[in-house]
């Protein structure tokens, strides 16, 4: 079980850039065994707690216990039961497959002679039994990071931390890569922390988490998570925003979300809803649906960005 | 941590060798230098106190302490990515202890620097150098000694580092200085006393003493010789400090300012 306990994070500054406040008194609890997405903007904290966890980075404050383990006492016993699956891979890529485990086996101490047993247990579920002994660099990317989960799973950890970890494969190789990994907590009884973007990857999740200006919006079941929103929700696109918006004004049991292109109604009754905006504006409505909330609606609603708005925004804090 | 250490120098071994160009490229390039800039400067530049001695040979030590400076220092460029996508980020993540992340590191590059260096030592019998068993393990051991220093250094800039190109910049403001000034093309003599202060506290002029004093002096007469033992001390001094700061740099895990830092 991991306990994360009041952590807050803040960035030193420096010259050029001034300190900044990352994370703000996070609470989270995770049950052994249990799949864990940790989702949110970027610069919204996601990275900075999970690099807490990987024990690279000292929180402020606060403090995380492992199995009742103090983790920021005892970094070298944490660092035993975890395994860390970077965003980019961390693997060799001008050694092959079977020199970066062996790398791997070296650094948590598994002996030679018990290597090359664990390889072949790990591999029967990857296309790489043919492969060990080509560079990485010759693999497909969903291959490589079939490598690296190979690889941490060398040293049997009784967690698995991941850092968006779907980055760069395509939606096949994706599934793939989710299917595995679910097969894996069950059958090892391992927990997984997941960060991701990407929420048709939290299917199988027990928890999903919303982290945004380093406060932790919302944590509970993908189900409880949707049924939050209700059942239906109506998102309209038109060209004239502003009217239909203070038509919606006078049913004050809604609540409405403006974005770039459309807005999101959430609540109230939906054939009223949708009658009076037909009624006053149907000559300007170019979209009308009705839909039944996904994750990404609870996601939109609860940190008030489209996930293209928020990777828009982060193309924005790049530039400037 | 011997396990450890062994698993990350092997590393950077396989590495070098699964790399071709850089294997010729690194030997090429000091032999070129030598080549060109000793019968270049042979040619029409002799200093009063080298009556005796060929500006060829002169340059022998100063060419081999280049190999072995720039191999050491600049095989810690590959830290900067490496560390922010590569394996070292799951070394930084394993339960070894921090110093081990270091010895890994820097004694995976010495051993590069040292097969580098001993090809060039080939050439010295050529030139009429007979260190014999003794006086070669003494210039070798100098070299490794020295060699461990400039990793480590160079491990403790390039930690910080965001980008490569940063690191060639900072690298060659160090690096150049550091080797015109170590009385590798120009003797330590008849100079004026500000540059003579600077090149005896460069780390680089003692590097090349013990570079040089073993393929002209006798190992007995060495191991007597002040001048040989303070550039020993030097070295070994040098070597612990940075290895030394290197650790303390990994140690020191990001750590978070208070929370009232710089808020207004």
């Amino acid at each position: 079980m991991i306990v994360v306990e009041n952590v807050s994070h803040r960035y030193p500054g420096n010259r050029k850039t001034p300190g900044r406040t990352a994370l703000r008194s996070v609470d989270l609890s995770l049950e052994s065994g249990s799949f864990f997405m940790l989702t949110g903007p970027n610069g919204g904290g996601k990275s900075t707690l999970f690099k807490i966890l990987c024990g690279i980075q000292r929180p402020s404050e606060g403090r995380i216990f492992i199995d009742g383990q103090d983790a920021l006492a005892s970094p070298d016993t944490i660092r035993r039961s975890i395994g860390v699956v970077f965003q980019h891979p961390a693997l060799d890529k001008h050694l092959t497959v079977h020199e970066n485990l062996a790398i791997h086996a070296g650094l948590y101490g598994i002996p030679k002679t018990e290597l090359d047993a664990r390889i072949k247990d790990s591999l029967s579920w990857t296309g790489l039994e043919e492969r060990l002994d080509e560079t990485v660099e010759s693999l497909s990317g969903g291959l490589a990071r079939q490598v690296e989960l190979v690889k941490v799973l060398l040293h049997r950890p009784k967690i698995l931390l991941m850092d968006e970890p779907s980055t760069g494969l395509d939606p096949g190789s994706r599934r793939a890569f989710r299917k595995t990994v679910n097969q894996i907590r069950l059958d090892m009884g391992i927990t997984v922390l997941m960060t991701s973007h990407i929420f048709s990857e939290a299917e199988h999740a027990d928890r999903v988490a919303i982290i945004k200006d380093g406060k932790l919006l919302a944590n509970d079941h993908p189900d409880t998570l949707r049924a939050s929103i209700g059942s239906e929700m109506v998102i309209i696109s038109t060209d004239d925003m502003d009217a239909v918006e203070q038509t919606l004004a006078h049913h004050t049991e809604i609540s409405v979300q403006r974005h770039t292109d459309h807005l999101r109604i959430t609540g109230g009754n939906v054939v009223h809803i949708l009658e009076d905006v037909l009624e006053k504006h149907r000559s300007r409505i170019r979209q009308l649906a009705i839909k039944r909330p996904t994750l990404e609606d609870v996601y939109v609603r609860i940190t008030g960005r489209t996930l293209q708005e928020t990777e828009e925004n982060a193309q924005l804090e790049k530039t400037s | 941590m011997i396990g450890v250490i062994h698993v990350l120098a092997k590393r950077e071994l396989v590495r070098f060798f699964r790399q071709p160009h850089r294997v010729v490229g690194s030997l090429a390039q000091p032999l070129i230098f030598w080549v060109l800039l000793g019968s270049g400067f042979g040619a029409s530049f002799r200093a009063p106190t080298m009556t005796d001695v060929s500006y060829m040979e002169y340059f022998y030590p100063g060419i081999l302490m280049m190999l072995m400076l720039f191999s050491s220092i600049f095989s810690t460029i590959t830290l900067i990515e490496d560390r922010n996508q590569g394996l070292l980020q799951e070394v930084l993540v394993a339960p070894v202890p921090r110093i081990a992340i270091v010895l890994g590191k820097v004694s995976g590059a010495m051993s590069v620097a040292m097969l580098q260096c001993l090809v060039l030592l080939a050439a010295a019998p050529f030139l009429g150098f007979q260190p014999g068993f003794l006086g070669g393990l003494l210039l070798l051991l100098g070299l490794i000694l020295s060699s461990l220093g400039f990793t480590a250094l160079g491990f403790l800039i390039a930690w910080r580092m965001e980008s490569t190109a940063g690191y060639h910049a900072v690298m060659s403001i160090f690096l150049m200085p550091m080797w015109l000034l170590s009385g590798a093309i120009f003797p330590l003599e008849n100079l004026p006393t500000w540059l003579w202060s600077v090149m005896i506290i460069n780390p680089a002029t003692h590097a090349l003493k013990l570079v040089r004093m073993p393929l002209y002096e006798e190992p007995m007469t060495l191991l007597s010789d002040s001048t040989f033992l303070v550039s020993l001390g030097v070295a070994l001094f040098w070597a612990i400090a940075c290895l030394w700061l290197a650790m303390k740099r990994v140690e020191r895990a990001d750590c978070g300012a208070p929370l009232t830092q710089g808020v207004e």
